[in-house]
């Protein structure tokens, strides 16, 4: 298998009044073709940061300070000021112009929040049409209209309703419309950031269902987002736990549910709660994460941690290949190397 | 009730009973045809008996041919919905058609009145052409475009109201001179100051102008000022407050400041101010006006524009790789124009008044040209004589014009924004 995606010791900084804080820091990441990849961990590790800068969409104050995403295209990306060649691209060096090329075209994102995520003003139609002009300006109307009602006929909305206003929809149908206009221009890239957040649970395993079924339909690689492990548990191949900014551990999905290396992981894991088990209390994990503005030294983990050592007050750890195949950033692991 | 009889009722058809109790919805419908009844009879008798005793002698002549020119309209429409019934012509070529129609009739006005009365202060031509397009578009909006408005609720039914008052008085207004009973601008005409009688039914203003004259013939001026300084305002703040919100930085330091530095004068001081500067005459006026009502829109849009384009909507936009065009005329600017239209009915209201303003301190027009401010101004002063009808009679209409335009520009924007839909 050939990797989509390569990231490269990205960080990226916010600048704030206080001070600069890496919301993340020297993430490296290679993202496997038609694989998923989930993204997981505490409010604020920097998972969402992480999924935008591979957009190259940082809210302001954030700002990427260092690194390479490489994205390999399969096929030439014609705009109308230019080409994009195939083969690895690095999207750190890519203007505005190309960015809008690219974006919708190989990357879609998918927002958190569905209620406000469409245009209240234009029709579900509308926004189909908008999104296929953008990107090819003599496409049809007619044909624009074909395909709309073919991409949500497939995510189960009548294609009557395409003449409908977002409003008029529920906030599972409007996840749904979003997925659509998602994958419109078939892309290669899916990131979802907490697609199903604000959804109930059984629209949330529709959803997740069907992202699944559309992710073998049209050959997607996936990001997926979430705090939620066992949405995880469900579509991901791999996992990759963050914390302040790094990521912790990465290994694939039963690994890490069944053998979870890292304390944190393991002290994750330990605090989802179980239903089989009704007489176990919540279990959490002590302190607070620190402040990415004033970053302590050593492991960012090692004030919470149960085994803290010596070295972890000292010296920041990096990410370690253990026998499985398997990476995780903790000295614990460091002498079986 | 079938399509056909749709067509045929048009604007009638909201009052015939289609469902439910007939006893419960006859009552609504009696009370309903009685006030369109009514009002219409009001209308046409005092059309008639303005016509009648008309200054110029034709005015009986004149509104009877522009009420056949919306006659023939009419019949226009309805053909072309009979023709769309059956299937046989596209919407596109129906309208096509009735475009047709007004062009065709318009040129027969304007060839009528070139050769009835050749030469007058004011054209017959351009009163037959105005009038008979103005009634043509009433026509128009209540066969064919109520229908459609009703499906709305109340803000079609608020719309449509908005639209009738300011498209009557505009038709009043371009007939003005010929059913008038006395030369408007004429001074002298009667008695000084004199109580509404037989002979001047709204009485005479203490120059002895007859007010009923001055009332009916006094809207132009109005028009003209509101509709030039809100097109001239609208066309500058909202692009303004647009571009400067959307692109951020020293562009948006800089045009901020500017307004902000406008909107710190009194707005009457300032248009006095310019209008000094520029001269008498409307344009001058209405672009006084326009100076002092910019930054309001401005102010509003930006402000608006600030909060719409953080929204996850216009990030999913940009996400999609929407272009920047795409986002301000697709994504911001259709969120951010309700608000700018409120302002423009509140704007349309203000003109009026601050043209009234202008006119009383000497930098509007001369005492000759008939126009509500001028009188609502001058006669202030009278009114502590006891001559209260120099004041009621323009500022009842200047009410009445401002109540259509605020009520055109609500429905309006209630119709053009979906979410309020349901």
């Amino acid at each position: 298998m050939t990797d989509l995606l390569r990231i490269e010791d990205l960080a990226v900084e916010y600048k704030t009044r206080r001070g600069t804080a890496r919301g993340v820091d020297n993430v490296s990441l290679n993202l496997e073709e038609n694989k998923t990849l989930g993204l997981a961990g505490e409010s604020g590790c920097g998972k969402s940061t992480l999924g935008r800068s591979i957009m190259r969409l940082v809210p302001y104050p954030g700002k990427i300070v260092n690194g390479k995403i490489d994205l390999l295209l399969h096929e030439d990306i014609v705009f109308p000021k230019g080409v994009i060649e195939k083969g690895f691209v690095n999207i750190m060096d890519l203007n505005e112009e190309e960015l809008r090329a690219l974006r919708g075209k190989e990357i879609a994102y998918i927002f958190q929040d569905p209620m406000t995520s469409l245009n209240p003003m234009i029709t579900v139609e509308t926004h189909f049409q908008e999104i296929m002009k953008a990107h090819d300006p003599d496409i049809k109307k007619e044909e624009a209209l074909d395909r709309a009602q073919e991409i949500l006929d497939g995510l189960g909305i009548s294609p009557e309703r395409i003449t409908d206003y977002p409003h008029q929809f529920s906030g599972g149908m409007r996840q749904r419309v979003m997925i659509g206009l998602g994958l419109a221009l078939r892309p290669k890239l899916l990131i979802a950031d907490e697609p199903t957040t604000s959804l109930d649970v059984i629209v949330e395993a529709q959803i997740l269902e069907e992202m699944a079924e559309l992710k073998e339909l049209f050959n997607l690689t996936m990001i997926l987002i979430t705090h939620n492990l066992g949405v995880l548990a469900q579509t991901a191949d791999d996992i990759a736990i963050m914390y302040s900014g790094r990521i912790m551990e990465l290994s694939p999905t039963e690994a890490l549910f069944e053998d979870p290396l890292h304390p944190y992981t393991q002290a994750l894991l330990e605090s989802v709660p179980d239903v089989s088990k009704p007489d176990k209390k919540l279990s959490w994990i002590p302190g607070a994460p620190p402040d990415l503005v004033d970053p302590i030294p050593g492991c960012m983990y090692n004030p919470r941690c149960k085994h803290t050592m010596d070295i972890c007050k000292t010296t920041q750890p990096g990410l370690i290949m253990n026998d499985e195949e398997r990476l995780v950033a903790c000295h614990l692991f460091g002498g079986e190397k | 009730m079938s399509q056909q009889a749709k067509a045929i009722s048009g604007v009638f058809y909201f009052l015939i009973p289609t469902s439910g109790d007939w006893k419960e919805k006859s009552r609504n419908f009696l009370i309903g045809l009685s006030i369109v009844l009514i009002g219409v009879l009001v209308i046409v008798a005092s059309f008639i008996g303005l016509a009648l005793r008309s200054n110029s002698g034709i005015g009986i002549w004149v509104v009877g041919y522009t009420i056949l020119c919306a006659f023939i309209i009419l019949i226009a429409g309805a053909y072309r919905r009979f023709k769309l019934h059956e299937g046989l012509i596209t919407p596109t070529r129906g309208w096509f058609l009735i475009t047709v129609v007004f062009i065709v009739l318009g040129m027969i006005s304007a060839l009528v009145g070139f050769f009835w009365i050749p030469e007058e202060a004011a054209s017959l031509s351009s009163a037959l052409v105005g009038g008979g397009t103005v009634l043509g578009v009433i026509v128009i909006l209540l066969y064919d475009v109520f229908p459609q408005l009703q499906d709305r609720g109340s803000a079609g039914y608020v719309t449509m109201t908005g639209l009738m008052i300011v498209l009557a008085i505009v038709y009043m207004t371009v007939v003005s001179w010929w059913i008038v009973p006395y030369d408007p601008t004429r001074l002298d005409v009667g008695p000084y100051g004199a109580p509404p009688s037989a002979q001047f039914p709204l009485g005479t203003t203490s120059l002895g102008q007859d007010l009923l004259s001055r009332t009916i013939a006094g809207g132009g001026i109005m028009l003209q000022v509101a509709l030039i300084s809100v097109v001239v305002c609208f066309s500058i703040g909202v692009p303004l407050g647009l571009g400067a919100s959307y692109r951020g930085g020293n562009v948006d330091k800089v045009i901020s400041l500017v307004m902000d530095s406008i909107f710190a004068f009194p707005g009457l001081v300032l248009a006095i101010a310019i209008a000094a500067m520029l001269g008498p005459g409307v344009v001058n006026m209405a672009l006084a006006i326009a100076v002092v009502y910019i930054p309001s829109y401005f102010r509003v849009v930006r402000s608006q524009v600030l909060t719409v384009k953080e929204l996850p909507y216009v990030e999913a936009a940009i996400v999609m790789g929407a272009r920047d065009r795409d986002i301000l005329f697709r994504y911001v600017l259709p969120n951010v124009l309700p608000s700018a239209i409120v302002v423009m009915s509140i704007n349309f209201a203000d003109a009026i008044l601050t043209a009234a303003g202008l006119t009383f301190v000497g930098l509007g027009l001369p005492v000759t040209v008939p126009d509500w401010g001028w009188d609502l101004t001058f006669g202030s002063h009278q009114y502590i004589a006891g001559k209260w009808w120099v004041i009621t009679y323009p500022g009842v209409m200047i009410v009445i014009l401002a109540l259509g335009f605020t009520l055109a520009g609500e429905g309006l924007n209630e119709i053009l924004t979906p979410r309020l839909k349901e």
